[in-house]
């Protein structure tokens, strides 16, 4: 499904702080697939997500999805595809916005108009499956929520509109541990119910080891480690 | 005075509508507006001197305003500049532009708007009383030129309350449409552009979009401002936009302040209320501050100081126990000044 091949990705080029963050990095994700993604600070993943996102246009290499070649496309055009959750609970909902304003503009992709769109049901429903009550505070502003329903949010926001592809950069980091299970459950059953591909960073090894298919390890941009198993050695 | 006070205030408040919505909606501060104000101005001037109907001069004003912003936009989308140096760079451009609009400092309202060429006294103003001396001669009469004059101002400058409504009804009906727009998808997208901008891509919107959609509609309403302020006053000046950021800003902090527990159709009357009691309190200085040693000059420091305050107090009441050390202040203050 996502396709990165010989991937690099060099900041500050030509100057003396050139650094090397992603160096031909190749990897091939398959529909379905959840990928935990760990490695220490500095070890190029967020810079690998930021590149499947659009947002770093690698130096060298493809990014495919499926079979067309997305090297160079906006990442508001790649948004259809796929959707993600930042750490930062506030990063990934609009504050300003109710909870019905907020799911009324994730259910849609693209560019808005003069209409009026109504929340979907689907959204809704995502909304009461995550069983904290929020499906009846619609017109509460997101801003008003705690830290855990912020991010629980801002999870069905990103897969309200179905995208293929769900791209997780520590997004329980600065949640408690109750609530970071929470949403970590909610990302299972995600992946397994929705049928939604899933990449996550995280520096938690709990986390790294109980949840995820499949297991990729970034040493200093390089992929160390890419492998199916039970335990992952801490980096 | 009170008539006049309101009427100004109103104007005065669609421009500040306009800053509202840079500053508020789009937090994405934007200076064009003192090139904006006075360009709608000078281009409805202008226009209605070549003989265009006043209702399509200020519809070009407002569309001028307009085009300003979208200068602004795409400086700041297209050339990665801060909106507020690509702000500055505009309003620098649009001061020439005005001269050149004008063809000098300044331009006055004419009074007969016709397409022929205005010779004399009598064309300007109307008609002398003269005229009627001719009025029962029928066929006899010497051209009054009643047949080519056309209305050329929406004001008449009556104290009669007529400017008045109509500056009301135009405000209303610019705070109905622009609460519906935000209602509409795209307008919430402009709302979740200044909440939240980073994350309006992840959604499939472009960013630059918004922020260019967003700095047009508000420099729409400062043009159509401007273009108001100058056929209200009667003139178009190349400087009638200067510190009207400053104003407005003003304006909306009075606003906020005033409306602060209340917030119907996404603040927009804030704006509007603080335009008007920014006039009434500038009135007010201008009338009565000699007294304690103002000049009309010191306006502007007066209002660049008010925003200092307001924004220091502001900062004071967010802080643990703020509103606490407020009141002490205050207290403190108001004790003081009695002994």
């Amino acid at each position: 499904m996502v396709k990165l091949k010989d991937i690099k990705v060099v900041f500050n080029k030509g100057t003396e702080n050139e650094k090397v963050a992603l160096d031909k990095i190749s990897l091939t994700i398959k529909e379905g697939d959840f990928v935990t993604i760990i490695g220490s600070n500095g070890a190029g993943k967020s810079t690998m997500l930021k590149v499947i996102l659009g947002e770093i246009f690698p130096n060298s290499g493809i990014y495919m999805i499926d079979d067309s070649v997305m090297n160079g496309t906006n990442s508001y055009k790649l948004a259809k595809f796929i959707g993600r959750v930042y750490q930062n609970p506030n990063s990934g909902v609009f504050p300003n916005l109710s909870i019905k304003e907020n799911l009324i503009l994730a259910s849609k992709k693209g560019m808005r108009y003069l209409g009026f769109s109504k929340v979907s049901d689907f959204g809704v429903e995502l909304l009461a499956n995550l069983g904290i009550g929020l499906e009846k505070r619609l017109n509460t502003k997101a801003g008003h929520l705690s830290g855990g329903q912020k991010q629980s949010l801002a999870m069905v926001m990103s897969i309200i509109s179905r995208p293929r592809l769900l791209l997780l950069d520590e997004h329980t980091a600065s949640l408690d541990p109750q609530s970071s299970e929470k949403i970590m459950e909610l990302t299972k059953r995600i992946n397994i119910e929705y049928g939604i591909t899933i990449m996550m960073i995280t520096h938690n090894m709990e986390i790294a080891s109980k949840y995820g298919n499949r297991f990729v390890k970034l040493s200093e941009g390089r992929i160390s480690e890419d492998s199916i198993r039970d335990h992952v050695s801490a980096s | 005075m009170i008539i006049s006070i309101l009427e100004i205030g109103t104007i005065l408040g669609i421009m500040a509508l306009g800053v509202y919505l840079t500053f508020r909606i789009l937090d994405l501060p934007d200076l064009t507006c003192d090139g904006s104000f006075a360009l709608g101005g000078a281009i409805t001037v202008a226009s209605l001197l070549s003989g265009i109907p006043v209702v399509y001069c200020i519809f070009l004003g407002a569309m001028g305003g307009a085009l300003a912003g979208l200068a602004t936009g795409l400086i700041h989308t297209r050339l990665k500049v801060n909106s507020l140096l690509a702000g500055i760079l505009v309003m620098t451009m649009i001061y020439s532009i005005n001269l050149r609009i004008m063809n000098g400092p300044n331009l006055p309202v004419p009074r007969v708007s016709s397409n022929e060429e205005i010779q004399s006294f009598e064309d300007l103003s109307g008609g002398t009383k003269l005229d009627d001396l001719f009025s029962d001669f029928g066929e006899m009469k010497v051209s009054t030129k009643s047949d080519i004059k056309v209305q050329s101002n929406i004001f008449n400058n009556e104290k009669d309350g007529s400017d008045l409504t109509l500056i009301i009804l135009i405000t209303c009906g610019i705070i109905l449409v622009l609460g519906i727009f935000l209602r509409t998808d795209i307008g919430m997208a402009i709302r979740a552009f200044g909440s939240n901008k980073n994350a309006v891509q992840s959604f499939g919107i472009s960013k630059n979009v918004l922020a260019v959609l967003g700095l047009v509609i508000a420099n729409l309403l400062v043009g159509l401002s401007g273009s108001l302020f100058a056929l209200y006053s009667g003139f178009a000046d190349v400087q009638m936009g200067q510190s009207m950021i400053v104003t407005g800003l003003a304006a909306l902090m009075l606003g906020e302040i005033i409306l602060s527990k209340i917030n119907i159709i996404y603040g927009l009357f804030a704006p509007i209320i603080g335009g008007i009691l920014y006039q009434l309190l500038l009135s007010l200085a201008i009338k009565y501050g000699y007294r304690i040693g103002l000049l009309a000059s010191d306006m502007k420091l007066l209002t660049a100081l008010f925003i200092i305050i307001v924004i220091g107090v502001s900062l004071v009441a967010t802080q643990k126990d703020g509103k606490k050390k407020l009141k002490k202040g205050v207290k403190k203050l108001w004790s003081n000044s009695k002994t």
